[in-house]
């Protein structure tokens, strides 16, 4: 269709609203941000922005708390992601099975944790591993006979319990995910495969998974960029303690700038999580067009 | 073995598990709806199905944010959070729809760059521009008002990319009749693109919708009580002792209950449109 130049203003206006507030929500505080992060700026106790040049990252790097929250956030991602894409894969298949009549009630069963509210969730989790001998996790420990835990008042399970909250929240949407790939596979496939005999594990690993590669290969980049972003668990379950033990780049981000107002130190944290997800998201366009 | 107790075992072997699972899945939940329906005085007995049965917290749960001003209730949260979600859903879809019609069928300068714009917001991640985010607003001068919580969520590139994908697979002659017809291209879009886009408004329906009523990061920066979304309003019960742990629990269910409801009322959509929108390949 050839347009006339009036027609055009017609046609930026249904681009505008969307357009503005991509600039002005969006690109905007990408750049400002940037800037940003080469500054010392601190919202309660001075108005003047201060050019520090890299000083921000510098001190970050040698921050304990910083290096404390890039482990953590390592942590907990390399343990989410692997488990729940195990298990998503696992219980998909089961799912998926011709034995299994109900599906769509296992469906539901296993997608409701996804569609519940986190806030809401992760304040049930932290009353049942409440660290006094009232929590509900500590009560059935001293019924069989065992010593209550400190939970989520140890360093040592404070993570784990925020690693399973994490697994227990999201693996609904993962089995959702594999199953559609899983339906996906045309039917010969199998029936010509159960000609042979070889196991349902032979069949898994040979067939299956292949099969499915893409959606592995889009759940891993997903689940992995949702991993670096982790905030809301942990800072209703512990808010990144006890000391810096459950601390991610979020919680970070959020505690120096809407706690300490450090508005330089929080973009620069913000620049470097940007690149880190940048980095995944190239990664996950290169494997997909190779697919 | 006959082939039938063949069959029987196997189908008990695959569904075992399946069930422990799914007993995992709910059993925080479950253990969520027993607290909130004990009587205060058993919230630390661990049997799950509770021997007596009161709703007092629901109402004490529903009356506690008076504690803060006496004004508000969990029905103001959830008012706020209605509002928030119904007016980012609608007027997204709208918005979304009106950039992915005109990247779809229309030839102009800069449509190129008005397209990779839209996707390039995709790879933004929301926490990244938090904090000039907040500065802007403070600028603006939206901190503890409504607008906050939606101009700002008001356009997704997702949602322009999956509307100009699904209008680009619509005939153009269907355009070309209503052309010589002689509509307008805003009475092509409102009468005829949208209603044909049906299962993309469905989509997006249900990510804004839900996106929306689970924020709560953004909203943090909100201060005042009576406008606080529900998320927000939940935290207040954190921290409660042993003895409030029920209305704790009774105003989780509040806030999840519904959401649950619409959720196994309306599955067929949610799962279905969830794996269409996701999977490539």
């Amino acid at each position: 269709m050839v347009s006339s130049k009036k027609e055009w203003v017609g046609y930026y206006l249904f681009l505008a609203p969307a357009f503005i507030i991509f600039v002005v929500f969006i690109f905007g505080p990408m750049i400002y941000s940037f800037i940003l992060s080469f500054f010392e700026y601190n919202m309660m106790t001075i108005n003047e922005a201060k050019f520090v040049g890299f000083n921000n990252f510098k001190s970050l790097l040698a921050n304990k708390q910083f290096l404390a929250a890039c482990k953590n956030t390592l942590i907990y991602t390399l343990t989410t992601v692997p488990i729940m894409l195990v298990l998503g894969f696992l219980i998909a298949s089961l799912i998926n099975s011709k034995y299994v009549r109900y599906k769509s009630t296992y469906k539901i069963c296993y997608y409701i944790p996804y569609v519940s509210s986190m806030v809401a969730v992760a304040q049930v989790f932290s009353l049942i591993f409440n660290a006094s001998t009232n929590g509900t996790a500590n009560q059935i420990l001293t019924k069989l006979g065992l010593e209550p835990i400190g939970w989520l008042s140890t360093s040592k399970w404070a993570m784990v319990i925020v690693i399973i909250l994490g697994i227990w929240k999201q693996l609904g949407y993962v089995i959702i995910i594999y199953i559609g790939g899983l339906l996906a596979v045309p039917g010969e496939v199998y029936e010509s495969a159960s000609l042979d005999p070889i196991s349902p594990f032979t069949l898994a690993r040979k067939i299956t998974l292949p099969l499915i590669r893409p959606t592995t290969i889009f759940l891993l980049v997903t689940e992995t960029i949702n991993g670096f972003q982790v905030f809301t668990p942990v800072q209703i379950l512990t808010d990144g303690g006890p000391g810096y033990s459950t601390t991610t780049l979020v919680t970070l981000l959020y505690d120096k700038g809407f706690k300490e107002y450090k508005m330089g130190i929080a973009s620069a944290i913000s620049l470097i999580l940007f690149l880190v997800l940048l980095i995944l998201s190239i990664i996950q366009n290169k494997i997909g067009d190779r697919e | 073995m006959n082939q039938k107790v063949k069959d029987f075992l196997r189908s008990f072997l695959i569904n075992l598990p399946l069930i422990i699972g799914a007993i995992i899945m709910l059993a925080p939940l479950l253990w969520m709806l027993s607290t909130a329906l004990k009587p205060n005085s058993f919230v630390a007995s661990t049997s799950i199905i509770p021997k007596e049965i009161t709703f007092e917290n629901f109402i004490k749960a529903w009356e506690f944010p008076r504690v803060f001003n006496p004004d508000v209730t969990m029905g103001t949260f959830i008012l706020n959070s209605l509002f928030v979600t119904i007016v980012i859903t609608v007027f997204g879809i709208i918005i979304d729809s009106m950039a992915g019609y005109v990247l779809a069928r229309k030839r102009f300068p800069g449509r190129n760059l008005f397209l990779y714009t839209a996707l390039a917001t995709m790879m933004v991640p929301f926490y990244v521009t938090l904090v000039p985010e907040y500065l802007i607003v403070v600028k603006f001068g939206w901190i503890n008002t409504y607008i906050v919580q939606i101009v700002p969520f008001l356009a997704s590139g997702m949602g322009i990319y999956l509307f100009r994908n699904h209008f680009m697979s619509i005939p153009i002659e269907l355009e070309e009749c209503a052309k010589i017809d002689g509509a307008s291209d805003l009475r092509i879009y409102t009468s005829i693109m949208l209603p044909i886009a049906k299962p993309v408004v469905a989509t997006m329906a249900i990510f804004k919708g839900m996106w929306s009523w689970n924020q709560y990061i953004w909203p943090l920066v909100i201060n005042k009580i009576e406008l606080k979304p529900i998320q927000l309003g939940l935290t207040m019960f954190k921290g409660l002792n042993v003895t409030q742990w029920g209305y704790l629990c009774a105003a989780m269910t509040i806030a999840i209950l519904p959401l649950i409801i619409l959720f196994i009322s309306m599955q067929r959509h949610f799962i279905g449109d969830l794996t269409a929108g996701s999977v490539k390949g």
